[in-house]
């Protein structure tokens, strides 16, 4: 097993070496770059633009920048020898982080478009989406569990249809129209009850991650949890809609398929109670595929939600990513991806080894 | 049942002679699913409604009132037969010579803009899918019925190319080619939508190859590629018609979304329903509700007409996977 896990966890490192030059290559292919931005300030002069590129390796040839991001070309890269301090661009001044590392070395580098480290963003919208995503997720795969195995037992009965319907409607629903359909009608009068959008009252609420936020959340807790709460309805409750379809329609054909199984008929002629078949013997095996099913859907909340984050200015990492890519800020780009393609392997990785845990069957060598 | 049995017609009636006269009638496997597929009675229903949308789509356009662009000259401050409804807010439903209401701002007719939206959006979702379905067949044949080392590269391909978030390749894409032509967005969704396949048809061609008519083929000399398309495939195209008919209604939401946030097709050069949705989001706060509704609802019953089908499809056409 621990063979295994190792085996996999080097195939892995191929595949997001893979994924990065990938994204890097597709990052330099677009059009445009982070000094556009000073493109229609009559004030900046060229020297200053190429003093600008210079400044963040962007004038390098690709293989060259790629290598410095990574971190892999030592004392050579362009961005280790750096002082820190401040670029002064008339009208402008762009705090600068001293050297940078390299992806290899733990080291994300700096923001292009603000000069903030690439882990400091990360790790502050990182936690609205932790948030977000994780209450979405208790509560559906709570709901789809419940009512998937209650289908499943009373199979053909008349909850189990209304799920079907209430399944194919809920698996058709564009995420982002959810969203918009759920503000339209909940968060404008006459029916004014829940906030469109953000994700605290700006006017009573210090800005998230803030430390007045955490004095805030200190003095009154209350407040600041129910605040939080009145925020998460309409983002949660689209979430949860989209994904209850998919996950109770496993659930059910999963426990369909374990009540079905020779071992619950010599349960039940055995005289088993019906409850004891159902939970002890069906339920138990049910549960393995469930299992698997979950652990590969952890990535769909980090890049899941990106629908979600939008539409209702959530200001978590899919937002970010959307934010990013407007100001051409590869290196923040490159570090939510980054992070994203290591939660996905990672994931698949959980998945299986999650398969043979609870599966003694299974065997990996 | 035997499925088999199940499927033979039985003609001729008891007459008054003993022997019965027994026609046996002969159904190929595709007469055979057919006749599941009209049994199946939500699969019927998605059927009318994904070929109504088609319909739509093709002869529409030439029926509707308005043009999807024109701009009518503003007579009123106030909607048609309303005395407080600001036209510039979009008028609601049922307003005389709108039938959906219009939008906000620009005025547009809602009806004339889903019905031209459906257009572009279905064309999307069917051409990206049936690209993405022959890519995938090709790479997923190939790696699964040669395997070794050409296998192992072309799965850590579609390994890489799945951990990549579609979406900011398709955005990247859009870039790159400016200016929202949808033919570029429906590129770039086949391009970035195969790698599903290609691992289904893998693992078909896994066991398909191991089978005795592949052997007996490569005994008398088939030469490879012809035993991949004409040996094997005909075997493993019943679970990818299912699998591309899925895929229909995934693009179709997917390119609504890239649409919707800008990065896809150009709504000044040709509506979607995700384009039409854009400016919406503005006008929802001044209570104009009908406008994000109707371009979402095509979505919705399309997508839901294209499920039902796909699921029909699969119980007719692999009976084993009925439950």
């Amino acid at each position: 097993m621990l063979k295994y896990i190792v085996r996999r966890s080097l195939q892995a490192i191929p595949v997001l070496f893979g994924i990065t030059v990938v994204c890097f290559m597709l990052m330099h292919l677009q059009p445009g770059n982070p000094a556009d931005r000073f493109a229609q300030n009559p004030k900046i002069t060229q020297a200053q633009i190429e003093a600008f590129k210079h400044r963040w390796g962007l004038d390098e040839p690709l293989p060259a920048q790629y290598c410095m991001w990574l971190g892999a070309c030592g004392d050579k890269g362009v961005l280790n020898a750096l002082p820190g301090g401040n670029l002064d661009i008339v009208g402008l001044t762009i705090a600068l982080p001293g050297g940078d590392n390299g992806v290899l070395h733990g080291d994300f580098g700096y923001s292009i478009f603000d000069g903030q480290p690439v882990t400091t963003i990360i790790a502050n919208r990182a936690l609205p989406t932790i948030i977000l995503a994780l209450t979405a997720y208790v509560i559906w795969i709570t709901i789809a569990f419940l009512a998937g195995v209650y289908a499943a037992v009373k199979r053909y009965g008349k909850f189990d249809s209304t799920l079907t319907i209430f399944n194919y409607v809920g698996y058709s629903l564009p995420t982002f129209w959810l969203g918009l359909m759920l503000i339209a009608f909940l968060s404008v009068p006459p029916l004014k009850i829940f906030p469109a959008s953000g994700m605290w009252d700006a006017r009573t609420v210090p800005i998230f991650g803030t430390g007045d936020y955490w004095v805030f959340v200190g003095a009154h807790p209350i407040d600041a949890f129910v605040d939080l709460g009145r925020h998460l309805v309409l983002p949660v409750l689209t979430l949860v809609l989209v994904s209850v379809a998919g996950d109770s329609r496993f659930i059910r054909s999963s426990m369909l398929d374990a009540l079905s199984q020779d071992y619950v008929k010599t349960a039940r002629a055995k005289g088993l109670s019906e409850r004891r078949v159902i939970f002890r013997h069906a339920l138990r095996n049910a549960l393995l595929p469930v299992i698997t099913n979950v652990g590969l859907e952890i990535p769909f909340l980090f890049s899941g939600a990106i629908a979600t984050e939008t539409i209702f200015s959530w200001p978590g990492m899919g937002r970010q990513f959307i934010e990013s890519v407007g100001h051409n800020d590869y290196t923040v780009l490159m570090g939510i991806l980054l992070i994203t393609s290591v939660v996905v392997v990672f994931a698949n990785l959980f998945a299986d080894i999650m398969y043979a845990v609870v599966d003694p069957r299974v065997k990996y060598d | 049942m035997d499925p088999r049995i199940e499927d033979v017609e039985l003609t001729g009636a008891a007459g008054p002679s003993p022997d019965y006269e027994v026609a046996l009638v002969s159904l190929n496997q595709w007469q055979l699913a057919w006749r599941r597929f009209k049994k199946h009675r939500l699969a019927l229903i998605g059927a009318g409604i994904f070929l109504g949308m088609v319909a739509i789509a093709i002869f529409g356009p030439l029926f509707v009132p308005y043009d999807p662009t024109f701009v009518p000259v503003p007579d009123s401050q106030f909607c048609p037969g309303s005395t407080t409804q600001l036209a510039y807010s979009g008028c609601p439903p049922f307003t005389p010579g709108h039938l959906l209401g219009t939008t906000g701002s620009l005025r547009l007719d809602l009806l004339t803009l889903v019905v031209n939206g459906a257009r572009i959006s279905l064309l999307i979702g069917l051409g990206a899918s049936i690209f993405s379905a022959i890519i995938g067949t090709i790479v997923g044949g190939i790696a699964g019925y040669f395997g070794g080392w050409l296998d192992n590269l072309l799965m850590r391909i579609v390994d890489i190319m799945l951990s990549i978030p579609i979406l900011f390749v398709i955005i990247i894409f859009a870039k790159i080619f400016g200016n929202g032509d949808w033919r570029v967005i429906l590129i770039v969704f086949a391009i970035f939508g195969w790698q599903g396949i290609a691992r289904l048809v893998r693992s078909l061609f896994l066991t398909l190859r191991t089978e005795v008519f592949v052997d007996a083929a490569r005994a008398v000399g088939v030469s490879d590629l012809r035993i991949i398309f004409r040996h094997i495939l005909p075997n493993a195209v019943s679970p990818i018609i299912v699998s591309t008919t899925l895929s229909v209604a995934g693009v179709i939401i997917g390119e609504a979304f890239v649409s919707f946030i800008g990065y896809g097709v150009n709504p000044a050069l040709t509506p979607t329903w995700g384009n039409e949705l854009t400016a919406a989001q503005d006008f929802i706060s001044q209570g104009n509700w009908w406008w994000p509704l109707f371009p979402g609802l095509a979505i919705v019953l399309t997508v839901l007409g294209i499920n039902f089908m796909g699921d029909g499809l699969r119980d007719a056409l692999d009976p084993r996977s009925r439950e």
